[in-house]
């Protein structure tokens, strides 16, 4: 089965918009992905160094059960909702995401080290491109604006350094 | 208003971790239906390539902003039922630049990336992985990263930023949105050919809705949230926060402990030596790590008021519980700083004329605040360390109070400790740690029961506990043998009590401690010291066991009794514990124990010679079991709890009234 071609953008706008909406007027919070992962990480490091951890200064705050988040299920809501669109789309296909004439160990050790980096910029700021860029913005906050910004003067400046993975 | 999880303070339920999980699912289809399951198209908007990220986001910022600013016209959203992020300059735009270097590079973000792993793609895989990873970097990296994160701004809107108002920032922004959508259409022509939705109907019409959306919000006038039901101490509190928002003004709170405003819980999160050097009066010493933990029992109750030396920690600690849910969280305008400035600072060493009200006002908080003096600036010794001695001494315990490994127990009367005690000091009724076990009256409870009191109690294996009484050493010494049955052998008596402690003009507190229960563990075989009356009787019958009755001499000879029969167990020697305790001014003390030392060695013949301790209830035998162990070294003492109380009960047991000569005198 092909796969159906991608949503109009302006009207999967509006749906993700009123998603935030919601999460403002039900949770009282915005959206949030990055905080999920945070805590995945405070998850494995208690699994590792438990004494370490409940005393460091930012997973520490977070005590022995740092799971039990909200941000943690709704993290695990985006994957859930991610599989059912792609599938009824048609769009789950295993593979590598890169362009023809990159290798398959270039785009994933790129991947790689974006994660890092961004999972790392993420706790800095306190949010990322959902809790910040998005949820931030939308209502209006100046440091989420800000984040918004530099988050796009990061990536275009950084952009030509990383072009050849897409290379076709 | 609107009640929201984060308002009501439930944000971690299983209520709140469905609806964000469903609200996940929409998250994740808009997402994955937008294309964004593929970091290709993600990617492409850096290369100007596909602009969908942009329409796709801009239009959802555009949409939320719409919906948010109609609800605060409303009066359904305002500051206090939704969480709005803070505003943290520094940390925010070198945090954006370094993320959208790791966006790039990554050709991922968090949300989309699991959208990615759910669309089958490896890469995305890799990328949270390395999200995880960078997260707990992050958390290894923090001292480093902190100064960056130190200027909290609190929430601060873009409107209030550029000072105009809210409506014409939406308005704006909005016209800039559409600027973009059209913009974007005609980049994505050039690159690649195709019309997509340029002079489109659906574009026309979707910038239409939008701008005018946004133009009405000038007709929707912003009305005063309607404060839910409060008691009208609590809602004139409000007012006065909202003002300074989530702040505390120094001298706000200097009135109202003074005033003995018992809703507020001042909460020092210095270390414990900062603490112990000076703290605000009715202040607890909660680490920060502890703060989640050791507040949950205060939150949403009262006020909770954070301070540290300056700002930044309580600002980072209160952002923390606030994402909890704690709605109650406050900081102390300029921290300790502020406070000893604005209020403590005497009159006359003030640059700026005081008016006569202000300078009483001054003098009142001073008298207040410095009356308790704070002990003396010696380092906090590392308790774990050293070994804990039997008895400590009121100095020593003033250099300690307040050490997070340090628990103090007051056994004295509540009333007596409402009055004032030792800061920190928890209130215990002796006799809750005992009960009818088996048929017998006052017995010391099964280890499993005075584990759960000490739970309760907060206590934790590696604590030293130091405890306190009023006008018996038993009291203190019965706990001892509570803290023996678990395995506690960290106690010590406070040598004169109370009293002593008192009578020396030492701090003292009137608050409740901040107690996180705990869950202590109970020993699983009884303990090795508690006899039975079999075991007594056993005990009898073969000579080199010496019982001690300790007992007033009047029982112990039989001229008085309580109890069925009076008299004593066959061979019992009698070494009343009263003579073994000394008034000394206006409160009691164990004799020197060089005194005590000759005494018992004329009663037990060596240091490790079988010893059975009885009296009554147990109570009194507690004292001399303490000192017989404690501090003079004797190492096979045992203690027959049930004592006199079940002997004289037991009419198959022998009694008697004669007087036996002590072994060693013989």
């Amino acid at each position: 089965m092909s796969p159906k071609p991608y949503a109009n953008p302006y009207l999967a706008g509006v749906l993700l918009g009123l998603t935030l909406l919601a999460s403002y007027l039900i949770l009282g919070a915005g959206l949030g992905a990055s905080g999920g992962l945070a805590r995945a990480g405070a998850f494995c490091e208690l699994a590792l160094a438990p004494a370490r951890t409940l005393a460091s200064p930012y997973f520490g705050a977070w005590g022995d059960q740092p799971l039990r988040y909200y941000l943690v299920f709704m993290l695990a809501g985006v994957f859930g909702g991610g599989l059912v669109s792609a599938l009824l789309a048609g769009r789950c296909v295993r593979g590598v995401e890169r362009g023809a004439r990159c290798a398959p160990r270039v785009r994933l050790l790129l991947a790689l080290a974006g994660g890092v980096i961004s999972g790392f910029a993420s706790r800095l700021a306190n949010g990322c491109t959902s809790g910040q860029a998005l949820s931030g913005s939308a209502v209006l906050l100046t440091g989420s604006l800000l984040f918004l910004i530099s988050v796009f003067a990061g990536g275009y400046a950084a952009a030509w350094f990383v072009r050849r993975q897409w290379r076709d | 208003m609107i009640d929201t999880f984060f308002s009501s303070g439930t944000l971690d339920t299983p209520a709140a971790f469905l609806a964000s999980f469903l609200i996940g699912l929409a998250f994740g289809v808009a997402l994955e239906r937008a294309g964004f399951g593929s970091s290709k198209r993600l990617a492409g908007i850096f290369y100007f390539r596909d602009m969908a990220v942009m329409k796709v986001m801009f239009t959802a910022v555009i949409v939320a902003m719409l919906g948010v600013s109609y609800a605060k016209a409303f009066g359904w959203v305002t500051t206090d039922n939704v969480y709005f992020l803070h505003t943290l300059y520094a940390a925010q735009i070198v945090g954006g630049l370094i993320f959208g270097v790791g966006f790039v590079m990554g050709g991922w973000c968090p949300g989309t990336a699991a959208v990615g792993v759910a669309s089958g793609k490896i890469d995305a895989l890799l990328f949270l992985a390395g999200a995880v990873g960078g997260s707990i970097l992050y958390n290894e990296a923090y001292p480093i990263m902190a100064p960056l994160t130190a200027n909290d701004r609190g929430v601060v809107f873009g409107f209030e930023s550029l000072g105009v108002s809210e409506a014409a920032f939406a308005f704006a922004f909005t016209l800039i949105a559409v600027g973009c959508f059209w913009g974007a259409e005609v980049i994505e022509r050039r690159r690649t050919g195709s019309a997509g939705y340029l002079n489109s109907r659906f574009l026309t019409v979707f910038s239409a809705v939008l701008v005018v959306g946004a133009f009405g919000l000038f007709a929707a006038r912003p009305r005063q949230p309607v404060a839910p039901a409060a008691t009208a101490q609590e809602s004139a509190l409000l007012t006065g926060l909202q003002a300074g928002a989530d702040h505390i003004g120094p001298e706000d709170l200097a009135d109202r402990l003074l005033g003995g405003d018992a809703s507020l819980l001042p909460v020092d999160i210095r270390t414990p030596e900062e603490f112990a050097q000076f703290h605000i009066r009715s202040a607890v010493n909660i680490p920060v790590a502890d703060l989640p933990a050791a507040l949950a029992p205060h939150k949403n109750r009262g006020l909770i008021v954070l301070y540290s030396n300056g700002m930044t920690h309580p600002a980072q600690a209160r952002d923390s519980l606030a994402r909890l849910g704690f709605g109650n969280v406050y900081l102390l305008t300029d921290g300790l700083a502020g406070f000893l400035d604005a209020c403590l600072k005497p009159v006359s060493l003030r640059g700026e004329p005081v008016p006569p009200v202000q300078a009483a006002k001054i003098r009142a908080w001073r008298a207040f605040f410095l009356s308790a003096p704070a002990p003396a600036a010696a380092p906090v010794a590392a308790i774990a360390a050293e070994s804990l001695s039997a008895e400590v001494e009121t100095g020593w315990l003033a250099q300690r109070f307040g050490s997070p490994n340090v628990k103090i127990i007051d056994l004295r009367p509540q009333p007596e400790y409402n009055g004032g005690h030792v800061p920190g000091a928890l209130s215990l009724n002796i006799e809750s740690l005992r009960g009818c076990v088996g048929g017998l009256p006052s017995m010391l409870l099964p280890a499993n029961l005075l584990a759960a009191h000490f739970s309760l109690m907060g206590l934790r294996p590696e604590d030293a506990i130091i405890v306190i009484w009023g006008d018996k050493i038993q009291d203190a010494t019965l706990f001892g043998m509570a803290c023996e049955r678990l395995g506690h052998r960290r106690y010590a008596v406070l040598r004169g009590g109370f009293v002593k402690w008192q009578s020396e003009k030492r701090p003292l507190d009137t608050g409740l401690p901040v107690v996180t229960p705990t869950s202590y563990p109970a020993p699983e075989a009884p303990d090795a010291f508690t006899v039975s009356a079999r075991e007594v009787l056993a005990a009898m019958s073969q000579a080199g066991t010496v019982i001690l009755d300790v007992r007033p001499a009047d029982y112990y000879t039989g001229r008085k009794r309580d109890e069925a029969r009076g008299g004593h167990v066959p061979g019992a020697i009698n070494r009343p514990f009263s003579d073994d305790v000394v008034k000394a001014e206006a409160y009691s003390l164990l004799k020197p124990t060089q005194e005590l030392a000759a005494v018992y060695a004329n009663l037990i013949p060596a240091k490790d010679s079988p010893v059975i301790i009885h009296c009554r209830t147990g109570h009194q035998a507690s004292q001399t079991y303490f000192l017989l162990t404690r501090l003079l070294g004797y190492t096979r003492v045992r203690w027959y709890d049930a004592g006199w109380t079940e002997w004289a009960a037991r009419s198959e047991l022998p009694v008697s009234s004669e007087t036996p000569v002590p072994e060693a005198a013989k």
